[in-house]
């Protein structure tokens, strides 16, 4: 075994020992355990911390790959589906070796700040056994080295996600939020799991490795259609995770958990999950799955950038631009800008995790107000967390220096480069929608930053609610008592911020693409053939249109015809080849839009809220139909309680009735039958059998009493018997002799 | 009416067949088991008398042994029926066949 498969094994267990202390000693250990948590978590970030030095700075090499599997489960030759073999296995690339260590530096920067945070909760030390499970489950997603192991990890992510939003369940909300959570993820689960199915009809494994190399080799017994269908209900998996439209619902509601857990779950965890299962299956995504994808994510990138423009708790904010940017990653694998997906992945986990554990700083200081509205002048009490928070929302509307501008980018070049390479018209709306949703980006995050930190403090202003007493506590003019907070809340809001500028990821400000991360993500070749979309005088026209452009090497072109001529599946797919260099030609004109768009999102912030030229709630009043829907998050949980939750619960009510009517009747009925037998043979035993029975007894009975009388015990008597008889006898030998 | 006048085997069958009732009388109504036991050598006799007279009208001598060898029996069957008597006294304190009656238990 390979020492780093040895160290992995050591990462993926060391949560779960975390959470088996915690959540059996945790009341038996001195400060419930959280030290067990934090430190274990420290060891994990340290072990994997040295993987990726190991992976990506000593070896450098986008290729490297390191698998080693076991059979877990063999159920030898089933019938009707033959040789069953369950295998578990760890895979380590550079993709893993990434998400290992964001994932666990992230994790434990949670842990961290949660000792500061959840002080004194009377669930403080299951907690943190929760957050053990999760990072757990995380990571076994993100070392699986097949289908089958990452969907129980899988499921145990949307488990510990549910125990962690239901985190303070004896809220009403969050218990309804843990629910939905949880509900929503089942339903993208099934498509999810027959995808899975799909595949492994066809090969018999579930190993990613094997099926890509099955379908590579052309092996795939179906039409194409089955494996766009494969693709796209794998890919609903990642839109109940990623909260992706039309599953989104969950996510803004999961805030009701702790805010550390909002980090874990918008950041690192749960919603990278499904990013980062398109990314592990991108190649057997055929081109048709590929639109799909691409355009939920640029609706959904959209749609939650509108809402998020108007909605006034400080983590809702947060949760819908989360959505947003998991529609950034999406529309970015769907238009096949692999390597800035993933990029976005991790830059956007380390500013969401900042923005989230600073407004839960923000929260903690304001006792539990998290109304926007009521905050405001928070920078001269809290300038740490003021100036990590703007760190974090410069990176994530996209500024220039920032690492969210490099992803995000990259993300919207790929998206132009895959609309020219369509061929234009409706495929420009994936970039137009991308730009516009930076536009509104930029927009609420920079109303978030000034509503929060900039003005004067508005607590006085909140209409007092006799049943709120942290109201009535923050009541007072003055930030009564707001101050910044502890070191252990502080040091994680530093180390994220600090993840969130350019020099980490590229020496280049402008350009991503020259960083280290960059070349060691890269986009993989596809391996499913290009049927559907071969359209010879398209790629000829394009190729020779990228070749005007100036950026396009002989290779590609000579690929490209190859491809065309054997109509095979290939792996230089011109495709992909195509959109990557129209892409990298479309890098400085992406820029360019994107630097115009954030630009008018901060202005038209600025002329809002700061120079006021523009009243908000003067223009809410001009373009109410406009404000409703968004406020109202475009009405989605109406329409989905008045069809998806009616319907089902008509189906629900129609089934208790069939259930009440025709199955008890049928089962009651069968009773009452079985009941009248039962008497009908009771009494046949009764009077029959028993009277025959009984019968018997009395004949024997009286049949003794008679002989019984016969028997006087006097000789003399038997004598006269005996002469009887033997007349009798006479009597009739005699007869007989007669006739 | 020559039947009557002259000694035939009729004559002797009849007084056996009285000789048989009047034993079997004794045998079924007699209390007392001694005289339960003399009726049982009237029948033994009338038996006797039977095979005597068979024995002379058939010219053989069949009739003649069985009956002597009767004879001893009947010896035989007293001395045995006596001491059963005996015996009966001994534990009933009666010899009257009527009142025993312990085989009913």
């Amino acid at each position: 075994m390979h020492s780093l498969i040895q160290l992995s094994i050591a990462v993926l267990l060391l949560p779960l020992l975390s959470f088996v202390i915690l959540i059996f000693f945790n009341r038996r250990l001195p400060r419930r355990g959280d030290f067990v948590g934090v430190g274990i978590l420290g060891t994990t970030f340290g072990l994997s911390a040295y993987i990726f030095w190991v992976v990506i700075v000593q070896h450098y090499d986008p290729a490297f790959r390191v698998a080693w599997d076991f059979t877990w489960i063999d159920f030898g030759n089933v019938p009707g589906v033959g040789p069953l073999v369950i295998k578990m296995g760890i895979v380590i690339d550079n993709l893993t070796a990434i998400m290992l260590t964001m994932v666990t530096l992230i994790s434990f920067l949670v842990h961290l700040y949660s000792t500061g945070y959840m002080k004194g909760d009377k669930h403080y030390g299951r907690f943190f056994a929760y957050l053990g499970i999760f990072t757990f489950s995380m990571l076994g997603i993100v070392l699986a080295d097949n289908l089958f192991a990452i969907y129980i990890f899988w499921e145990l992510v949307g488990l510990s996600s549910y125990l962690l939003i239901g985190f303070f369940f004896e809220k009403e909300s969050a218990a309804d939020a843990q629910k939905k959570a949880f509900l929503a993820n089942r339903v993208g689960d099934i498509g999810m799991w027959l995808g899975i199915l799909i595949l492994y009809s066809q090969f018999h494994t579930f190993s990613y490795h094997e099926i890509f190399g099955h379908l590579a080799a052309g092996e795939f017994g179906m039409s194409h259609e089955w494996l766009t269908a494969a693709g796209i209900l794998l890919f609903m998996g990642c839109v109940g995770k990623s909260a992706q439209f039309p599953l989104h619902v969950w996510l803004p509601d999961a805030m009701e958990g702790p805010t550390p857990v909002s980090a874990l779950i918008h950041a690192a965890t749960m919603v990278a999950a499904g990013v980062y299962f398109v990314a592990r299956i991108f190649v057997l995504l055929t081109p048709e799955a590929l639109y799909v994808i691409s355009f939920v994510g640029a609706f959904t990138a959209f749609m939650a950038a509108t809402i998020a423009i108007t909605q006034h708790d400080i983590k809702r904010v947060l949760a819908y631009s989360t959505v947003s940017q998991l529609g950034y990653m999406v529309l970015g694998l769907g238009v096949g800008a692999y390597s800035a997906a993933i990029f976005h992945l991790v830059t956007h986990a380390f500013f969401k995790a900042c923005l989230f554990l600073g407004s839960g700083a923000i929260i903690h200081a304001m006792h539990h107000e998290q109304d926007m509205r009521w905050m405001g002048g928070l920078r001269k009490n809290m300038p740490w967390t003021f100036v990590t928070f703007t760190v974090a929302t410069l990176a994530l509307a996209g500024l220039p220096l920032s690492s969210g501008f490099m992803s995000k980018d990259a993300i919207l070049a790929g998206a132009i480069g895959f609309a020219q390479a369509e061929g234009g018209g409706i495929y420009y709306l994936v970039p137009f929608l991308g730009f516009i949703s930076a536009l509104m980006t930029a927009f609420y995050m920079g109303r978030q930053i000034w509503l929060v930190f900039f003005g004067e403090s508005r607590t006085h202003l909140k209409p007092v609610d006799p049943d709120d007493h942290h109201a009535a506590h923050a009541h007072g003019g003055e930030h009564h008592g707001v101050h910044e907070v502890s070191w252990n809340m502080r040091l994680p809001l530093v180390i994220l911020a600090a993840l969130s500028v350019f020099v980490v990821y590229s020496p280049d400000p402008l350009d991503g693409g020259k960083g280290w991360f960059m070349h060691m993500i890269q986009t993989p070749e596809t391996v499913v053939g290009e049927t559907a979309h071969a359209e010879p005088a398209l790629h000829m026209e394009v190729v020779e249109e990228v070749a005007a452009l100036g950026g396009v090497q002989e290779a590609v072109g000579e690929h490209a015809t190859a491809a065309m001529h054997t109509e095979s599946h290939t792996y230089a797919d011109p495709r992909q080849a195509e959109i990557g260099h129209l892409s990298h030609a479309a890098h400085n004109q992406a820029i360019m839009i994107s630097s115009i768009m954030v630009a008018l999102g901060i202005a038209l912030a600025l002329l809002f809220y700061v120079f006021r030229i523009f009243d908000p709630e003067r223009t809410a009043r001009a373009i109410r139909p406009l404000y409703l829907l968004s406020f109202n998050k475009w009405y989605w949980d109406e329409i989905y309680n008045a069809t998806v939750i009616k319907g089902s619960l008509v189906i629900a009510r129609f089934l208790s009735w069939f259930d009440a009517n025709i199955i008890d009747g049928i089962v009651n009925g069968v009773a009452t039958l079985t009941r009248k037998f039962a008497f009908a043979s009771g009494n046949f035993d009764r009077y029959a059998v028993d009277g025959m029975v009984n019968f018997t007894a009395f004949f024997v009975n009286t049949s003794g009493a008679f002989m019984r009388k016969l028997q006087t015990g006097k000789v003399q008597t038997y004598v006269v018997m005996v002469i009887l008889a033997l007349f009798g006898y006479f009597v009739y030998y005699f007869t007989q002799l007669v006739y | 009416m020559e039947q009557l006048t002259t000694i035939g085997i009729n004559h002797y069958l009849t007084i056996s067949a009285i000789l048989f009732s009047l034993g079997l009388y004794a045998v079924m109504t007699r209390k007392n088991a001694i005289v339960v036991l003399m009726g049982v050598e009237l029948i033994l006799n009338a038996a006797n008398i039977n095979f005597l007279a068979f024995s002379h009208y058939n010219g053989g001598m069949e009739g003649v042994m069985i009956s002597l060898f009767v004879i001893v029996l009947a010896a035989a069957e007293a001395a045995v029926a006596l001491a059963i008597i005996i015996n009966i006294y001994k534990i009933f304190k009666s010899v009257d066949v009527s009142s025993i009656d312990s085989m009913k238990e």
